[in-house]
């Protein structure tokens, strides 16, 4: 499977304690300092007047990130933009690694906490990566070995939805 | 690995794929630095790709200005980089939209963009954040079901918008849909539309009273009316249009002339292509700030503007598209999901009547409503604009319509099924009431993404959404069916000149320190058309808007005569009364005392006006004869490329088609309207530029038109390496003698010279 638009979703642990105008100067404070890892930070915009839409957008220049609202279970949504060299496990290891970034520095700044026992994948690429059966058999491998050595542990793997109209989405719980 | 150009090659029109291939190509020509980057920001401007903020590498971050760093120095235009994200402005014609289009956009939305379609002032969409290396894919997927973006920006004819009621509203003369689909379908790309100094805006609307179609703030405005010709059946008027030129917003705003008070139906078409080809000719080139139609219109009078455009018309060669979609028009119709169905007896849900009284509009067809799906801020969201599809499905027509109020509109809704509608609407949060009143503000995106932003004009509208969310249902009636429009600078992309209450974006320093204000405008007037546009009044610190707006709305309530509109109102007390209302609220307190005044709504960094770049609104001013250079440079580009794979026939091909479009470029300069065949345009170019010496005078004599002769007396009979080396590489050499000859006839031409440029016509042909 040749895609490098992936998403990662980190929920927060506690859905009520997320305010999502708390986020509009945490990602300006970000952008100052420009302190997420091989990112370049550009700007922010504020969509918490959508209902389960992108809440509060960080924009980069690698990926967007954001306080997603969507399917009313807020969380870190990053969604890697540019294009890889990696293997597809590696480059699926690598998105993790910078999600997991954002969310401890949201643990930080924003005093939200996450829960890292659950993570959703999504493949944003409807060419390449069909919400399909095939799509799960072919990036389930690179999927599991990446998550094992980013968390350390095994996952549960399960496609979240079989609508074809969405994307290719993997559910993935720590056992 | 599959492609989108390959996957969707059976199902875009060959037409629209072509044109997206050759932008492909002009991307990898400015990559390569082979294509100027004026000529090719236009070129992206033309097919939609706008810049946006902080793509010149530079954003405020609050505390000092950060570079950027964006990889390399390559950029899509004058100090705007390649890799800086983008918006693309996606052309929805009289806002009309399909399930299935909605279903497109929404993957695109979230592939390409942050998950959110914005529908515009002008039933646009727009997706921001994108890169310009994803556009080529996105205009395939959109061309794969039926819309292009080809003109959304730059110096064109912009999306033709058109009243969203059109064919069900009870006041129109007739339903101008098929005329405003027409109208676009003929000024896409046309010839004539090609050279003009700006942007060109039309509009359509079914009748004179209300607001939808905003003909009267339009570069050319329609409005749908019939006539009893002598004999004819009165039961079957002739149908035509009263149309109006020379209207616009922007820092100064014009209200339309009328140019004919009855166009008849056959006529509308050449009419516009006459008003194109007066503006192209004669509209100004070098000052934008002056090259709308508006200010030709102004200039000439409208008096000898029309006689030009009369005069044009008896000149320009018959074309049958002028009248061929007419026969057509009769046929077009919605095709409703459900049989009418009265609303009679269903349950209703808990605040169903509240949306019913400000969302819902009893079509002319008994048994059919129309449905206002209320966009906060024109904004949906991925998610819910599949999920509208499918409402739209199960409820509606085959086509939806975006509005110029930033909403979408269902219509051919069964009475009988609004309350099941309203619960489904509910479910993915679009049923909130409020459409059409003071709570539906209009925005412009300001500073959250253009780069002529100045204050946050969407936060402001934000705000005002929080404050008055609760309270619609409680206002005084009639301050509940205002409407507040506001813009982040002078250039009313919020319109804010027609409404009740707008607001446009500015700034001022206090003790060295930048405050985002806003201009208070107030009596505009939406219905009629924009019947009348507002009176500035003062500027207010930003924060203090909300204030603004209670003060202004109590004291219109308290004393306002009967059934006086808030116009008559405004123009009663007058200005000094009006300025008086707002004076309270202008003062600054110091920055130590009150630091909230110094950054805007939504944004928590110090204001500052340092993020503002040059906008992209008014285009790069190309000539057509550089576009259609360019355009030779990329045949001739995609020639090489053929001889590399040693495709001989394809490369030859390609580079006499070069050679053929680089001499018609050369022709158009004197002969507008030459023919579109090989043949002619040789014989064209031999007797203009051969024959007179014109092409050789700088350049290597006329040797490199023998190029272009020879090829096109003495096809190949057998296409081998030799043949096509020789002939891409002479293409490459005419193109560049071409380049020459148009430097020279543009420095005469500016010596006085060369006094026209660009003659059309009988006049032309005459030479």
């Amino acid at each position: 499977m040749d895609v490098h638009r992936f998403g990662i979703k980190l929920f927060a642990a506690d859905p009520a304690s997320v305010r999502l105008e708390d986020f509009i100067p945490v990602f300006h404070g970000w952008i100052q300092k420009q302190n997420v890892t091989e990112h370049l930070l550009i700007d922010v915009h504020d969509y918490s007047h959508m209902q389960e839409g992108p809440g509060i957008l960080l924009v980069a220049h690698e990926g967007n990130f954001s306080i997603d609202m969507g399917g009313g279970r807020p969380g870190l949504l990053y969604y890697r933009k540019i294009p890889t060299t990696l293997s597809p496990g590696e480059h699926l290891a690598t998105i993790l690694r910078s999600a997991i970034e954002a969310v401890r520095l949201l643990e930080r700044d924003a005093r939200v906490q996450f829960n890292l026992d659950e993570v959703l994948v999504l493949a944003n690429d409807r060419l390449n990566a069909p919400n399909t059966d095939a799509s799960f058999a072919e990036l389930k491998p690179s999927l599991a070995a990446a998550l094992q050595k980013v968390f350390e542990a095994s996952f549960d793997l399960a496609r979240t939805t079989t609508d074809p109209k969405e994307r290719f989405a993997v559910t993935c719980r720590k056992m | 690995m599959p492609t989108w150009k390959e996957t969707l090659a059976d199902k875009m029109e060959p037409q629209l794929a072509e044109e997206i291939d050759a932008f492909e190509m002009q991307m990898a020509l400015r990559r390569t630095g082979k294509l100027d980057e004026k000529v090719f920001a236009e070129t992206r401007l033309r097919r939609g790709c706008y810049g946006q903020r902080y793509d010149n590498g530079h954003r405020h971050d609050g505390i000092k200005t950060q570079e950027l760093g964006f990889l390399g120095d390559m950029t899509k235009g004058p100090d705007t980089m390649w890799d800086a994200p983008g918006m693309q402005r996606i052309k929805i014609p009289f806002g009309g939209v399909t399930p299935e289009q909605l279903d497109t956009l929404a993957d695109l939305a979230e592939e390409y963009s942050d998950s959110v379609l914005h529908v515009t002032t002008r039933q646009d969409f727009q997706l921001h954040y994108v890169h310009i290396d994803d556009t080529p894919n996105l205009m395939r997927r959109l061309a794969a079901v039926g819309i292009t973006t080809r003109e959304a920006c730059g110096n064109s004819v912009r999306n033709v918008t058109a009243c969203p009621l059109s064919g069900v509203c009870h006041s129109e003369a007739f339903d101008v849909t098929p005329y405003a689909r027409a109208s676009m379908k003929f000024m896409l790309g046309h010839p004539d539309a090609q050279g003009f100094g700006r942007k060109f805006k039309i509009a359509f609307s079914g009748c004179r009273e209300e607001a939808c179609g905003l003909t009267n703030m339009h570069d050319m405005g329609c409005l749908a009316v019939t006539r009893v010709e002598n004999g004819a059946d009165p039961a079957m008027p002739k149908r035509g249009f009263e149309v109006y030129v020379g209207g616009g917003l922007g820092a100064v705003p014009h209200s339309a002339k009328l140019f004919d008070a009855f166009v008849p139906e056959e006529e509308l078409l050449p009419l516009t292509q006459a008003i194109g080809r007066v503006f192209a000719r004669l509209g100004e080139k070098k000052n934008r700030a002056a090259a709308r139609i508006k200010f030709l219109v102004a200039k000439l009078g409208i008096d000898e503007f029309r006689r030009l455009v009369h005069e044009e018309m008896k000149t320009m060669p018959a074309d049958p598209r002028w009248t061929s979609y007419i026969p057509d028009v009769a046929k077009y119709k919605d095709t409703p999901s459900k049989p009418p169905a009265p609303l009679n007896g269903q349950q209703r849900p808990d605040g169903f009547e509240k949306w019913f009284a400000t969302n819902v509009y009893r079509q002319r067809q008994q048994g059919y409503a129309v449905a206002t799906v209320t966009l906060p801020l024109g904004d949906i969201t991925a998610s819910q604009t599949r999920q509208l599809a499918e409402i739209a499905r199960r409820f509606s027509a085959d086509t939806m319509r975006t509005t110029v109020e930033q909403n979408i509109v269902l219509r051919w809704v069964a009475e009988a099924d609004l309350p099941e509608l309203y619960r489904e609407l509910g479910r993915i949060g679009l049923n909130e009431p409020g459409a059409g009143t003071i709570l539906d503000v209009v925005s412009c995106p300001g500073t959250d993404t253009c780069k002529l932003g100045i204050a946050s004009s969407r936060g402001l509208a934000g705000e005002i959404r929080t404050r008055l969310a609760d309270r619609l249902f409680t206002l005084d009636e009639s301050v509940r069916n205002l409407h507040i429009k506001i813009s982040g600078c002078f250039n009313s992309c919020g319109q804010h000149h027609v409404a009740d209450l707008g607001f446009y974006g500015t700034s001022r320093t206090i003790a060295n320190r930048k405050v985002p204000h806003f201009q208070v405008v107030l009596g505009g007037k939406w219905q009629d058309n924009a019947g009348a546009y507002g009176l500035a009044i003062g500027t207010v610190p930003s924060k203090r808007i909300p204030d603004v707006i209670e003060s202004i709305t109590s004291r219109y309530v308290r004393e306002r005569n009967g059934a006086e509109t808030f116009q008559d109102f405004i123009k009663r007390i007058g200005k000094q009364a009006c300025r008086s209302m707002i004076e309270p609220f202008m003062d600054v307190p110091g920055y130590e005392k009150d630091r909230s005044y110094y950054s805007d709504w939504g944004d928590p960094r110090e204001f500052t006006i340092g993020d503002m770049g040059t906008g992209e609104c008014a285009g790069e001013v190309i000539s057509v004869t550089q576009f259609d250079l360019a355009d030779a440079e990329r045949l001739v580009f995609e020639a090489q490329v053929h001889l590399e794979n040693e495709t001989f026939a394809q490369a030859d091909a390609l580079a006499y088609r070069a050679m053929i479009q680089a001499a018609v470029s050369l022709v158009k300069t004197q002969f507008l309207d030459v023919k579109d065949d090989a043949g002619v345009i040789v014989d064209e170019f031999r007797r203009r530029f051969y024959d007179t010496g014109i092409l050789g005078d700088r350049y290597a004599g006329n040797k490199f038109a023998e190029y272009l002769f020879r090829r096109h007396a003495s096809p190949p009979s057998e296409h081998t390496r030799d043949h096509a080396y020789r002939v891409v590489e002479e293409a490459q050499l005419f193109i560049e003698a071409t380049y020459a000859c148009h430097d020279s006839l543009t420095e005469r031409g500016a010596a006085g010279v060369f006094p026209a440029p660009v003659q059309t016509g009988k006049a032309a042909r005459n030479l």
